[in-house]
């Protein structure tokens, strides 16, 4: 189905129908909603799944305006259409479940972050090639609005998500309110903002398989919730 | 097009000889030019809530050595709309511009607009020789404590939260409250900008202004005024350090409660490599409007020296 989103509209999928508690998936940095199909069978209830702004089947942002936080409020959007969801994100998406999880915690028992392309930059130690990789997207959307033949699967802009300068200490802020923090761990390198989310005291560790972690965040978010951490 | 903004008149201020359009990330971006064509180019990058035009009065004194361009921010002036907003957004329609140009420019930029002609030559070395930064140094870290404006506080996922809120009812149907006449919408901006004449505002109003039912309304996107989210100009200010173009920081010595007071000024400048200042004295933090001649004076000094 098409959804509003701010002065656009983004695509939510159904992927599996259900009763049962609702999740709703966030895919990586050029990603789509099809990245989950085959994962909507590991969920107890039913599953959505957005395509990002810029992404699959949703609008490309006019203006090519990208971040982090828009991507978050179009979730926002669909969390808003389903009601309370726990979340599932790779990548970018992990990023963007996990401010919505922070910002929202009311309505998102448990939220899932698996790694995935996007946000492996930026922060406080922004790569060196950032500023040509920011300006090469934006030469390729050029080409785009020129009537390129070959349509890019996604919004080169979109690629500027990885310059966001945001701290990891950020990040950490919304790992602190979220309710329940599960996030894949497999021994692989992770970005700073995914090390800061892992300090919380919220946050606990998942297997590496998605069909196992999407079953321990199907048990976390059905057990009594605890608390936002204390502030310190 | 605006025939009251022909009857508005101000001393010193000269329209433009020239407008066009350049297009960055597929919006319209309006470009207005003063001066010989063939002249070294200057690009005029403007503040928060301006306009081109409001460099009416300066650029016409820097279009004596210069070929001087002015663009309208996106979202501001007669540049089109995105559908939201983020900074660097706004830097790659500085960089576009200075592509279209398509020859090595100096940039000039007024508080928001000389955050984004810092960043822009960040981003295009090879296409900025020399910068001009006038109280564009970002706001304190706490924001501008100006009267009227509502501010958020919290912690930051309550920041993004009210940020979500505010998109989800107002963005697509985002529109001011008209002022009954041109002369009280520059009243109200004067309550914001109180160093400011009533009578450039009216100037600045019958160019930035258009109307509709009920009388005149701010071009600009209502949206723009709301932000993106969670930000602090000290999480991009350290990305300073890597700038290749000479800097001349330029503010005034009036308190005015739209600049960047000292310590915060020294600690950002601080992250420039290559820095001049000069502080514009009985001006506030609109020095190329309050003092155009004095402003212009400096200004033209620096470039000359590239």
């Amino acid at each position: 189905m098409k959804l509003a989103s701010g002065r656009g509209e983004v695509a939510l999928h159904e992927l599996r129908p259900g009763p049962g508690p609702t999740l709703l998936a966030l895919h990586a940095l050029g990603g789509s909603a099809r990245d989950f199909a085959a994962r909507a069978a590991s969920w107890p209830g039913r599953v959505f799944a957005l395509d990002l702004p810029g992404h699959g089947d949703s609008a490309w942002m006019r203006g090519g305006s990208y971040s982090p936080e828009l991507c978050a409020a179009a979730a926002d959007d669909a969390l808003a259409e389903l009601g309370d969801a726990c979340l599932l994100g790779a990548g970018l998406g992990a990023y963007v479940a996990l401010l919505l999880a922070g910002a929202r915690a009311a309505r998102v028992p448990g939220v899932l972050l698996l790694p995935g392309r996007g946000l492996d930059g930026g922060g406080p130690a922004p790569r060196p090639d950032q500023a040509v990789e920011v300006r090469s997207a934006d030469a390729l959307r050029m080409l785009e609005a020129r009537g390129a033949k070959e349509r890019a699967a996604f919004d080169p802009m979109l690629r500027a998500c990885e310059t966001d300068p945001r701290p990891p200490e950020y990040a950490r802020a919304f790992a602190d309110e979220a309710k329940r923090l599960l996030l894949a761990e497999d021994g692989g390198a992770r970005p700073p903002w995914w090390e800061a989310a892992r300090a919380a005291a919220s946050a606990e560790p998942a297997p590496s398989d998605p069909a196992a972690a999407l079953a321990l965040l199907a048990r976390a978010a059905a057990a009594p919730g605890r608390g936002p951490a204390p502030r310190s | 097009m605006l025939p009251r903004a022909m009857e508005v008149g101000y001393p010193g201020a000269v329209a433009p000889a020239r407008q066009r359009f350049v297009r960055s990330l597929g919006l319209r971006l309006n470009v207005v030019e003063w001066g010989d064509e063939a002249a070294e180019p200057v690009l005029l990058t403007h503040g928060f809530y301006d306009h081109a035009r409001s460099f009416d009065t300066f650029a016409p004194l820097l279009a004596r050595r210069h070929r001087v361009l002015a663009l309208d921010s996106r979202g501001h002036g007669d540049s089109e709309w995105p559908d939201a907003y983020t900074w660097l957004a706004d830097v790659l329609d500085v960089v576009n511009v200075l592509r279209d140009l398509g020859r090595p420019a100096h940039l000039v930029g007024h508080s928001r607009g000389g955050g984004l002609a810092t960043d822009a030559a960040l981003l295009l070395p090879e296409g900025v020789r020399r910068l001009v930064n006038i109280d564009g140094f970002g706001p304190p870290p706490e924001g501008h404590q100006a009267e009227g404006m509502r501010r958020y506080e919290g912690t930051i996922p309550e920041l993004l939260a009210a940020f979500l809120d505010w998109r989800r009812t107002n963005v697509a149907r985002a529109s001011f409250r008209p002022s009954p006449s041109l002369d009280e919408l520059a009243a109200r901006r004067r309550q914001q900008n109180p160093r400011l004449s009533l009578e450039w505002l009216r100037y600045f109003a019958a160019r930035g202004a258009r109307e509709v039912e009920g009388g005149f309304v701010w071009k600009v996107d209502p949206y723009a005024a709301r932000g993106f989210g969670p930000w602090r100009p000290e999480w991009i200010a350290p990305a300073w350090r890597g700038l290749a173009t000479p800097m001349l920081a330029v503010w005034g010595d009036q308190p005015d409660t739209w600049g960047l007071p000292d310590p915060w000024r020294s600690e950002r400048l601080g992250h420039v490599p290559v820095l001049e200042t000069a502080v514009v004295t009985g001006a506030g933090h609109f020095a190329h409007i309050e003092k155009p001649g004095e402003t212009a004076e400096l200004v033209l000094d620096w470039l000359g020296r590239a």
